[in-house]
């Protein structure tokens, strides 16, 4: 059974269809590639698998479950963590923080706990701490623990996005342009971590712009132009789509792999 | 008497502060999600209102009261709380301040239950309570070298700095904990915080009914310590006199608001000489906060570089 698998997802916002009809599958241990023009229904497309709002028709199915209109703190339990094409770190608290509260799913202290400083909330409050010092450390972020996040360098700050996505241990992680605004070797850097992430058994399922990182670490490619998927397959068979390369690598195919 | 010093009035003006550090901190549990809530003035009146009913007129006692009171504020928090989830900043702080109008409507005209607008006078004060549970077990105040005046005053200031710093204490744990950190990233940004696994809905609510129960808490014990209130104590004043504290003090820290209620309650006690002048001071210092310091004069900043300090190898 497939992690995940939208079935005939459609979303539209008042006349316009942002997604229409669209399905496809993401197995267990793989790195899916979203990719598309501005404007396909991308970052729509991850709203919906979070349920940041629900699809208008459709299935989205997380092993097996349809999980379509459910509280996106829900879905996020159930498995699934994001970042942010727009990055949305607590700016004020400390790197440390920031993923400390992405753990928030994977424990538990309550009020009475908390206030009480029971001894299961101290052991939970430490593993907290040593999880997310293991994060940080996995990001390149060690050193960084106690830095407000809203300081932190551009490339550091989308890293701990990740960092705090991974904190609540999902299955499949989604990430909306990591790369988008780093340079080459920041950009290696986040092909690195990348493979590293799948390597601790976390699906992915990226969104990125950045056609040499996509070809290079996707192990499947699902194209999207205007809310519709017009093609699916390994990189290799995507480069080669003539649809592809006319509707979003441009019509000339020298022109497309500089893009 | 070697305990002379001890003024009544100035132990009555402490009680009063404790008072509105509570309130302070009520409006600052709200906002730790990012609620600005302009009804605790309300929740206030319904923890006053309900404590003084049953002590008063059904014979229970005061903790029963004072407890039931911070309850019942409690519960209609969770009530206003649920709708209060649709409402965002300026449009949530005018609903909750037009609840806080209606309560004290029913109030006025709910006369067989609340004295309409003359109130309810004679309830049991904590002080004089205890005076009296004193001397029947045979122990006078002059054994301690107090006058009863003294005594009374005395005794219902040293219970609410207990109860108030029991709260101040419960809620600094709550800040830094889990649930703490919950409302904090509510606050800083609610889709970011919902996606990242919080029960955003859940712990809105939370927020709010603890601001609720922490302002029916005030309440009862404002009752207690006058023994005697009316609707004209729960006005919209009141309710920006609350906002005040955290606008004043600041609403980023705890310390922040309970500050500003300190700073807030002692400063016209001091400006008596020139009362008629007090809140035009008041204004020129909130206009002033909004222009230098809108963040109110204790912020994160602050309590970093103090709490540096104190570090063996701290820096500045």
């Amino acid at each position: 059974m497939p992690l995940l698998s939208l079935v005939d997802v459609r979303k539209s916002f008042g006349g316009l269809n942002a997604v229409s009809g669209l399905s496809f599958s993401v197995d267990e241990g793989t790195i899916t590639g979203l990719i598309g023009p501005n404007g396909a229904g991308k970052t729509t497309l991850f709203h919906i698998v979070t349920s940041v709002f629900p699809p208008s028709a459709g299935r989205v199915l997380l092993l097996g479950e349809d999980i379509a209109g459910r509280r996106p703190h829900d879905v996020t339990r159930k498995g699934i963590a994001r970042t942010f094409q727009n990055i949305r770190l607590f700016t004020t608290m400390t790197a440390r923080e920031n993923v400390m509260v992405g753990r928030h799913p994977r424990s538990h202290a309550g009020i009475w706990g908390s206030v009480l400083r029971t001894k299961s909330q101290r052991a939970e409050e430490a593993r907290i701490r040593e999880k997310t010092d293991e994060l940080l450390a996995l990001m390149g972020l060690a050193g960084y623990e106690e830095s407000p996040a809203g300081k932190l360098p551009y490339g550091h700050q989308r890293r701990l996005e990740i960092a705090r996505a991974l904190a609540a241990e999902p299955r499949l992680l989604l990430l909306d342009e990591p790369a988008a605004g780093m340079n080459e070797s920041e950009t290696r850097e986040i092909h690195r971590l990348i493979l590293a992430i799948r390597a601790m058994g976390v699906t992915v399922l990226l969104i990125e712009h950045d056609m040499e990182l996509v070809m290079n670490v996707c192990d499947r490619l699902v194209v999207l132009n205007f809310g519709q998927k017009i093609a699916e397959g390994t990189p290799e068979e995507i480069r080669r789509n003539p649809q592809v390369i006319e509707a979003y690598l441009g019509k000339e195919e020298e022109d497309g792999r500089d893009a | 008497m070697p305990f002379d010093w001890l003024n009544p009035y100035h132990l009555q003006v402490g009680s009063f502060l404790l008072i509105n550090v509570l309130l302070g901190v009520s409006i600052y549990i709200t906002l730790a999600t990012g609620q600005l809530s302009l009804g605790n003035a309300g929740f206030m009146s319904i923890g006053a209102y309900a404590s003084a009913v049953l002590t008063t007129g059904h014979g229970f006692s005061i903790p029963v009261g004072v407890v039931s009171g911070s309850i019942l504020a409690g519960i209609a928090g969770i009530l206003v709380g649920i709708p209060a989830l649709r409402l965002r900043g300026v449009y949530l702080a005018i609903a909750t301040l037009g609840f806080g109008e209606v309560i004290r409507v029913v109030f006025i005209n709910w006369e067989s239950l609340t004295g309409g607008a003359v109130g309810i006078a004679a309830i049991p004060q904590m002080g004089r309570e205890i005076l009296a549970a004193a001397e029947t077990a045979g122990f006078s105040p002059e054994s301690l070298g107090l006058r009863n005046n003294q005594f009374i005053s005395l005794a219902v200031f040293l219970i609410l700095l207990a109860i108030t710093l029991l709260a101040i204490l419960f809620f600094l744990r709550l800040s830094s904990s889990r649930v703490g950190r919950a409302y904090a990233a509510i606050r800083m940004d609610e889709t970011a915080a919902e996606t990242a696994g919080i029960d955003t809905t859940y712990y809105k609510v939370l927020a709010f009914s603890q601001g609720a129960l922490l302002s029916g808490l005030a309440g009862a014990l404002f009752a207690h310590a006058t023994s005697y209130i009316s609707p004209a104590d729960f006005t919209y004043h009141r309710a920006v006199e609350i906002l005040v504290f955290a606008v004043f003090g600041g609403s980023e820290v705890l310390f922040g608001p309970v500050f500003g209620a300190m700073i807030l309650t002692v400063l016209p006690e001091l400006l008596r000489s020139i009362i008629d002048y007090r809140y035009i001071i008041y204004g020129i210092l909130l206009v002033m906060m909004m222009v230098f310091r809108p963040q109110g004069l204790i912020d994160t900043a602050l309590v970093a570089r103090l709490a540096n300090r104190g570090k063996p190898a701290g820096g500045s």
